[in-house]
């Protein structure tokens, strides 16, 4: 039922949202269209070189490997982090402010920050030096292992988002119903409160993958010169080369990628998460 | 003596400085049915669920079969427990939820599926195992939470106003089918609701309970009958309550005055500290008023009728009286019962039926 007619006049309210979208579609547009009409006319240079350059595929390679990584990273280690906040219902507001802090700080500084504690000079590795643990600092960093530390960092919060969000749904009684039947703490957790809590982590799992897919600032900070990820090399060819052909071809591929990523943890999902009625 | 007894001793319970539980004095016999009693907030459901071990006295102590359980967690205890919203497992199908006790305990598996379908067929869901949890109805998941509690044979079923999000019919037919289950596994029934016709109907005994504080417990007929206090009187069953005095006292007897007449009856119908002069309730419920003309020893009045309600076989009627309006309740084909709305009629009341309430 209508309870009032909705007045014509109304109707501009809905430009500032048709903006956007004009712009968001406009932009996908242009997008096609420089990946496949080149300076030369329609061409599929960019691909070619994409399906045949060796190189180019490692960096392809390289980058869902390390978003694969990063995603199962945030959700082990956000996990713990979750359960704590739902545990804690009286902490969970001072808890939930720690874990957002750092998006307060600029990604920049926060990369910097890894820089101070991983470089060859930096905090971790000076300490171990002093405590005689090692000769020569360890290669924490400008590699794909600061890549993952850095990205991990910058993304998990997403996770523990995600997961809280899910086990705050979970009704506490179903825990009181196991701990009547007989179950321990661990047994509940196991047979009741993870699987219960599996569809936050899966989306953990994807915000992550895909926010690591497109990771530009981190890679350029904390990787190698010459292991590049699909971010960086698409940023290269925008900023220094102007070839915004080869740059929307790039683009495509990866969100080919990550699309093709995602279904497949829609698969996995589907297939580990057991269907829950509420 | 049965399995499944419990015993409450001097129990009280603190929620920071809110007091729930007062003193708390309760044995419950093996193998019985008993019914906790009372409006929301009376304490009835924490009592439960410090039998079931989800907390643990302020004061007091509770022991099953004469163990004591302070610092036994839940699981440990033997009992089942179902709650008020079931608390089933959403992502389990039935067989998983009513075999999920079985296999944290480490139950074989081929051990499982026997015990299961067993229960299954006791609360008539046999065929219904791999059901999903959303497609049952409201009963046969309630029929479900029963199974995964009984299934486990424990000497205690705990049961927290299981029924009340059911509609009326269904619940009846609950009701009946529970108390068939408990006779036939004997096993001791402790049940929360704050409707006073399920205990009615269900219990052996009746733990009447309101602030915190047991009021009264006993068979659903003595509560009935001789309520303990105005508060339970007003509670369990619909009650006319009229303002008197005491007269006097002796040693077996006292005289009561209502609105002008005078009646004795025995001390044993006067319940709290008595004392001539004291004011005081009388308490009479609807069935013991009967329209007609007044015989030796009764207690008769006149009164004019107000309104007439036909409950089914019941008739429910309001007189307006000297001693204010009063509710009776008699067969519809009584003779008696040829009333009219506004006819005058002789109202008399048996003493013997008569409660009455000393005011403190």
């Amino acid at each position: 039922m209508r309870t009032s007619a909705t007045p014509r006049s109304l109707g501009w309210l809905l430009l500032p949202a048709l903006l956007v979208l004009a712009l968001f579609l406009g932009s996908v547009v242009l997008l096609f269209l420089n990946a496949f009409w080149t300076k030369d006319g329609v061409s599929l240079v960019y691909f070619r070189q994409i399906v045949e350059r060796p190189d180019y595929h490692e960096v392809f390679l390289r980058t869902v490997s390390i978003s694969v990584v990063v995603a199962l990273a945030s959700a082990v280690l956000a996990y713990p982090i979750a359960w704590l906040l739902w545990r804690l219902p009286r902490w969970r507001n001072l808890l939930l402010v720690v874990v957002l802090v750092p998006w307060l700080v600029s990604l920049v500084v926060r990369t910097y920050g890894w820089l101070v504690i991983l470089g060859p000079k930096g905090f971790l590795n000076e300490a171990l030096r002093w405590l005689g643990a090692i000769q020569s600092p360890l290669p924490l960093i400008f590699n794909d292992l600061g890549v993952v530390i850095g990205l991990t960092h910058v993304l998990m919060p997403f996770s523990v988002i995600a997961t809280l969000s899910v086990l705050l749904q979970i009704d506490t009684r179903l825990e009181e119903a196991s701990e009547s039947l007989g179950a321990s703490g661990l047994a509940t957790w196991r047979r009741v409160v993870l699987p219960l809590s599996l569809p936050g982590v899966f989306t953990g799992i994807g915000i992550t993958f895909l926010t690591s897919m497109g990771a530009i600032v981190t890679p350029i900070l904390l990787g190698g010169i010459r292991q590049k990820m699909a971010g960086t090399q698409i940023y290269q060819e925008v900023v220094y080369n102007f070839n915004m052909n080869k740059a929307s071809a790039w683009a495509l591929c990866l969100l080919l990628l990550s699309g093709l990523g995602l279904m497949l943890l829609r698969a996995l999902e589907s297939a580990l998460v057991p269907k829950a009625d509420r | 003596m049965k399995r499944g007894s419990i015993s409450v001793a001097g129990v009280g319970k603190e929620f920071g400085t809110t007091t729930v539980l007062n003193e708390v004095d309760l044995a419950i016999e093996g193998g019985s049915f008993v019914t906790l009693l009372g409006p929301s907030g009376c304490g009835k459901t924490t009592l439960l669920r410090l039998i079931a071990g989800f907390l643990e006295p302020s004061r007091g102590a509770i022991a099953i079969d004469g163990a004591a359980m302070q610092g036994v967690p839940p699981r440990r205890r033997p009992i089942g427990m179902v709650f008020q919203n079931l608390a089933l497992f959403p992502h389990l199908d039935v067989f998983e939820n009513v075999a999920y006790g079985l296999k944290v305990r480490g139950t074989p598996a081929a051990d499982i599926a026997g015990p299961v379908s067993r229960f299954l067929g006791l609360v008539g869901l046999a065929g219904f195992e791999r059901r999903r949890i959303g497609q049952l109805s409201g009963g046969q998941k309630q029929r479900v939470a029963l199974a995964r509690s009984l299934v486990l044979e424990p000497a205690i079923l705990l049961l927290d106003e299981p029924l009340s999000a059911l509609d009326l019919q269904l619940r009846r037919q609950l009701q009946v089918e529970l108390k068939s289950i408990q006779r036939q596994l004997a096993t001791t029934f402790v049940f929360v609701t704050h409707d006073q016709e399920e205990a009615t109907l269900l219990s052996d005994t009746i733990v009447v309970m309101d602030g915190g504080r047991v009021q009264q417990v006993g068979t659903p007929g003595e509560i009935y009958r001789r309520p303990a206090s105005p508060f339970v009187a007003r509670f369990v069953g619909d009650i006319n309550m009229l303002p008197g005095r005491i007269v006097s006292l002796d040693a077996t007897s006292a005289e009561i005055e209502i609105g002008g007449s005078r009646l004795r009856l025995p001390l044993t119908a006067v319940i709290g500290k008595e004392r001539a002069g004291a004011s005081c309730e009388i308490a009479c419920r609807p069935e013991a008023i009967a329209v007609q003309p007044s015989s030796t020893g009764s207690f008769s009045f006149a009164a004019r009728v107000a309104a007439l309600h036909r409950l089914g076989p019941m008739l429910k009627v309001t007189f307006d009286t000297v001693h204010g309006p009063l509710t009776g309740l008699m067969m519809a084909n009584a003779p008696a019962a040829e009333l009219a709305e506004n006819q005058p009629v002789e109202l008399s009341i048996a003493p013997q039926s008569l409660t009455v309430f000393a005011n403190p």
